[in-house]
């Protein structure tokens, strides 16, 4: 991993295009500000993790029994198929 | 012609399509091919099933069934990667958590974006992470089970 030291208000380039700059630095709390282009996604870490954490604990079985949910009205379609699904047994 | 068999009733109209996630789910990035089942005796429930593993599925419900002003912030570059042009084109299914005691929730930080016309989808960090809840609480009936 690269390791470097900036002061306050410095910053990096990475690939030309995305600028990191320290901004503050409150004890603890380094505040980051980070400039890149649209295409490039720019996410905290544990998000990341707590997603991945949530799927592995969300894949199951498919003959675990379903949780009657509580359904707040009727009118939304559950699953709206239509397009996506091509086969349909009868 | 008689068969000594027992007459089984054909499943009513259970659904299944093909789903193809390139870049698989986080934490399951290996697995990319999915048959997205729906049964109407499962409503409103759907299964993401993997593909070559019937043994692995994801129980998947459409979102706005449960937050019906849920607004997830989709990155731009997953809307070009997903070829995306119109809202109309996308299904979102968002992953349900069936825990311990009968409780389920719903993972609104991470919904499945489909392009309904390609098949292919991806599940999306949307932008706005912070507002939405990875564990959203589903009601569930007491008579459960």
């Amino acid at each position: 991993m690269l390791i470097l030291s900036r002061k306050t208000s410095e910053s990096i380039v990475i690939d030309g295009r995305i600028h990191v700059k320290i901004v503050r630095v409150e004890g603890e709390v380094v505040k980051i500000g980070i400039e890149a282009p649209a295409d490039v996604p720019v996410h905290r870490h544990e998000v990341y993790e707590e997603i991945q954490r949530n799927n592995q604990q969300a894949l199951v079985r498919p003959a675990a029994p379903l949780p009657k949910l509580v359904a707040p009205k009727k009118t939304t379609a559950a699953i709206s198929t239509a397009p996506l699904l091509k086969t349909a047994k009868p | 012609m008689k068969c000594n068999c027992i007459e089984v009733e054909p499943v009513a109209s259970v659904a299944a399509s093909d789903l193809r996630l390139p870049m698989g789910l986080l934490g399951f990035e290996r697995m990319k091919d999915y048959l997205l089942i729906a049964n109407p005796a499962e409503e409103p429930f759907g299964w993401l099933q993997v593909k070559g593993d019937t043994s692995l599925a994801f129980v998947v419900l459409n979102p706005f069934l449960i937050v019906p002003d849920y607004s997830p912030d989709i990155p731009q570059a997953d809307v070009e990667f997903l070829g995306l042009s119109d809202a109309q084109d996308a299904m979102l299914l968002n992953i349900v958590t069936v825990h311990k005691q009968g409780q389920a929730t719903l993972n609104l930080k991470g919904p499945i974006v489909i392009n309904r016309h390609t098949g292919v989808g991806k599940q999306v960090v949307i932008a706005n992470a912070t507002d939405y809840s990875v564990q959203h609480p589903l009601l569930v009936s007491e008579a459960a089970a």
